[in-house]
């Protein structure tokens, strides 16, 4: 497309695997940090990663290693893609070796556990880094990783951020479309796992196709509260990396959170649901989070909160079905109405 | 009354000036270059029309020479040689000449020097009523201005590079409070920014036009006069001038610790920096220092909080006459200071680079773990140093809600502050389906509370306040332990200097006896989630 970037992906999981092969298929040189030693190995060498994206041929310009110096060293662009619970520690590791003119753009879906702190506010705190942007929409990794066509969004505060990363992500199977509500996206990428259990238990228990569409559009309804009460605005959820991926991760069966809400409809307890999962549901945390933040923020989410109530209050979901029912029923809409602030009449 | 007396030397601020108009028409003959025949008939008319509709409702001499300036400049524009750069010029000279107003280095390094210890002397000095015959035993500055905080870090970095002063704003004492601070610090002189009113306000113009002053006039809402300020202070920076402006704009109408800050001169650290790194100057660093003052009573705390209510004040320029213009007022507000020994909290807050990094005594940016960090890189793109307006403006944001944090932090929980806000919780507990324009009109001589009330929300709140504090999120005046001790300094503190007081005690009853009063004092203490009340002045009038 333009000049090549050099590029440094931060976490050897299944999507940040995918982006550095994205990346690189487009012509640009991309270092892939990871702390497995093993997993470096079996990329440079056979340009495989078997644990994390099994089947995927990675491209030749993708380099991994295990020294982050090494992996941050000289690039214009870096990406973090590792899991919310193990952000901050990782920023710690980046922060000795990032500098001031490097553009930062992360693709984790999720907020630290009880501060509740979005990851670019991580970033912020951990590292000397600035120019903070969000990678964020509906893509499952196996498709983006085979080439399947795809919109995602990259939202910062600064053009360049955007501009850059466009570049290295665009391709013609991917449209990468710009936002500036670095607090929307963030939010919905964490949120919306939240409904998609919710979205699994409603698929496990059979209650049909109606009662699935009636859940997911007022959990989005709920994510937007939420969402604008911490500074989001409430359109982003409108978009790609609201209902967008929201639509993905709750129709999808392959989405870790959707597989939770199923196995706890069986009627599994949580533990051994994500024993079996064997990977991080982000919603298991959000959900906590979302709880947490409608208690200080008072603002009522019902859905979110018997999803809360189900994981960790161990109330049935079949239970939480029939209370959700006999809620009272308001406006559908109600947000386009003006909120009364509290010095008005 | 108008005070004015020329000082005869001018040199730097005209030099200062200078620059400005040379950098400005250089910015707008580019846009005319991209864009012939148009840009500078843009801006131009531009000017004419945001100057004129300014003027609409503006009086006075100053008005006068404005209105009959933009009348030959709108002739020459209409006259069809709209490329004229000669035009451009002295449209700017014309702003430069109001905003450098007497600026001059010398004068005011001496007037720093000179300043007196006592206020007595300042006042002596500065007021052409003689108001010293009015006032006996005048309170010194010395014993009731209370300094605190980073300032040893200060004294060290005026020395390695050119610093901001950021400091919250209350009151208009709070341009005097810092004169003397600066004064008592040893600090080089700082130049400041100050609004128009205190240049037209008799008792501060001669002060302010012989301090280092500039003219910042909120009024002037034309873009080419924003970018003239702006470049003003970027060039005073640059040939070493430190700096005090408020971020804040005004002062705070509600009483709150600032909430937002104005970015716009905020941004002339990048500005400055960016243009030191170009010319290779030997100390291009620029650091911003915040500074918060806390007044346990606040001269014009009712014309501030009326305009608050009124709404129509919010954002918009300031009324020129209120309390502060106001000699009897002065003297009652002084002598109730020495009177109660009243200490005014003025803690100098740790410093940052233009992007928010904290900095130590040595001028070195540090990031969160003391790493050190090079700020030029971020102004680095593809190799060099690069203009990215949008970038900077992001990074002015984020060293503006570092800012805020600090103000909150070095917020000082006094004891007037506290009773209010017991008091106000209690009202507004009692009536909690109230807004708060009917809540503040429903309470009359009449609303009491019980002694007892008011001492278990006092002590509650004290606990809160203890744990906040522990927590580094507020400071507690040393006054401010027992609940007793706390709500008599309370009283006392209302009872000698407001009109009518704020909240008094008959018997075994406390009566609020000024409720805008009490809201604009309990203000003080909002943001914090105290008591688990939700914002009332963050929610906007």
């Amino acid at each position: 497309m333009s000049d090549p970037i050099a590029v440094a992906v931060v976490g050897a999981g299944n999507w940040g695997t995918t982006l550095a092969h994205r990346i690189a298929s487009n012509g640009h040189s991309v270092a892939l940090w990871t702390r497995d030693a093993a997993a470096r190995d079996e990329i440079n060498a056979r340009r495989s990663n078997s644990r994390s994206v099994p089947g995927l041929v990675i491209a030749p310009n993708v380099r991994a290693v295990t020294d982050m110096a090494q992996a941050l060293a000289g690039a214009t662009l870096v990406l973090f893609v590792v899991p919310s619970q193990a952000f901050r520690a990782v920023c710690r590791i980046a922060a000795d070796s990032l500098s001031p003119e490097q553009l930062v753009i992360h693709a984790t879906k999720g907020l630290e556990q009880r501060s509740h702190r979005r990851m670019s506010e991580l970033l912020l705190e951990e590292t000397c880094a600035r120019q903070i942007g969000v990678l964020s929409g509906p893509n499952i990794a196996a498709e983006i990783a085979a080439g399947m066509p795809a919109g995602t969004v990259v939202a910062s505060h600064f053009p360049r951020v955007v501009r850059v990363g466009r570049q290295a992500l665009s391709s013609a199977r991917m449209m990468v479309f710009s936002a500036d509500d670095v607090v929307g996206v963030e939010l919905a990428g964490a949120f919306k796992n939240v409904v998609a259990i919710a979205a699994g238990m409603a698929a496990e228990l059979g209650v049909g196709e109606n009662a699935k569409a009636f859940l997911v559009t007022r959990g989005l309804a709920e994510m937007a509260r939420l969402g604008a009460a911490l500074g989001a605005r409430p359109l982003t959820f409108a978009g790609l990396t609201g209902v967008g991926d929201l639509t993905v991760t709750c129709a999808s069966g392959q989405s870790r959170n959707n597989r939770v809400g199923r196995a706890l409809a069986r009627g599994q307890a949580l533990p051994d649901a994500l024993r079996e999962l064997g990977m991080v549901a982000e919603g298991v945390y959000a959900s906590a989070a979302a709880h947490e933040l409608a208690a200080v923020h008072r603002i009522d989410l019902p859905l979110m909160e018997h999803v809360y109530r189900v994981l960790y209050e161990g109330q049935s979901p079949a239970a939480s079905v029939d209370e959700l029912m006999r809620l009272p029923a308001g406006d559908d809409v109600g947000a386009t109405r003006r909120a009364a602030s509290p010095l008005e009449g | 009354m108008r005070l004015e007396r020329r000082s005869g030397r001018n040199d730097e601020g005209v030099a200062v000036a200078e620059q400005v108009v040379g950098r400005i028409t250089a910015r707008v003959l580019a846009r005319e270059a991209g864009d012939p025949g148009h840009a500078i008939h843009e801006v131009i008319g531009e000017t004419v029309f945001h100057e004129r509709s300014r003027l609409e409702e503006a009086t006075g001499p100053r008005a006068d020479a404005d209105r009959a300036f933009y009348n030959l400049v709108a002739k020459r524009v209409h006259s069809g040689r709209t490329a004229d750069p000669a035009l451009v010029r002295e449209v700017v000279r014309h702003y430069t000449d109001e905003i450098r107003g007497h600026f001059d280095r010398r004068v005011y390094a001496v007037a720093t020097r000179a300043l007196p210890v006592g206020l007595s002397a300042l006042l002596n000095g500065l007021s052409p009523l003689h108001l010293v015959t009015h006032i006996r035993d005048l309170p010194s500055l010395e014993q009731n201005v209370v300094l605190d905080g980073e300032v040893e870090t200060l004294q060290s970095l005026v020395n390695v590079g050119t610093v901001i002063l950021a400091p919250t704003h209350a009151s208009n004492l709070d341009s005097l409070l810092l004169g003397f601070a600066i004064f008592r610090m040893g600090l080089p002189p700082f130049s400041y920014g100050a609004g128009l009113n205190l240049f037209t306000n008799p008792l501060t113009s001669f002060f302010m036009n012989h301090l280092g002053a500039y003219t910042v006039d909120r009024s002037k809402t034309d873009p080419l006069y924003r970018a003239t300020l702006k470049e003003f202070a970027t060039a005073l920076l640059e040939r070493g001038h430190h700096n005090l402006f408020f971020p804040g704009g005004t002062r705070s109408r509600s009483g709150a610790v600032e909430t937002h800050l104005k970015k716009g001169l905020l941004g002339t650290a990048i500005a400055a920096f960016k243009n030191n790194l170009r010319a290779r100057k030997a100390r291009p660093r620029i650091f911003v220092v915040p500074a918060t003052a806390t007044y346990p009573l606040v001269l014009e705390a009712k014309s501030l909080v009326d305009d608050f209510l009124e709404q129509t004040g919010k954002g918009r320029y300031v009324r020129s006459v209120d309390e502060f213009a106001m000699v009897r007022r002065w003297v009652d507000f002084l002598t109730g200071l020495l009177r109660l020994r009243l200490r005014i909290p003025l803690v100098i807050g740790k410093p940052f680079d233009p992007f928010g990094n904290d900095v130590d005594s040595s001028g070195t940016s540090r990031d969160t773990c003391g790493r050190p960090i090079d700020p030029s890189r971020y102004l680095v793109a593809d190799g060099a140093i690069a203009d990215d307006a949008a970038r900077d403006a992001e990074y002015t944001s984020g060293l503006a809600s570092r800012l805020l944090h600090v103000y909150q932090a070095d917020n000082v929980a006094l004891p007037s502050a506290i009773l209010a806000f017991a008091v106000f919780e209690l009202l507004r507990r009692r009536a909690p389906r109230l807004d708060l324009y009917r809540l503040l009109r429903t309470v009359g001589p009449e609303a009491t509370l019980p002694a007892s009330s008011v001492e278990a929300e006092v002590s509650a709140l004290l606990t809160e306040l203890r744990s906040l504090a522990r927590d580094g999120r507020i400071r507690i005046a040393e006054e401010s332990v027992e609940p007793d001790v706390v709500i008599r300094r309370g009283l006392e503190t209302f009872r000698t200097y407001h009109a009518v007081t704020v909240i008094d005690r008959r018997g075994d009853r406390f009566r609020v006896r000024d409720a805008n009063l009490a809201f604009y004092y309990r203000n003080r203490l909002e943001g914090y989630g105290l008591r688990g009340s939700g914002p009332i002045v963050g929610a906007g009038p």
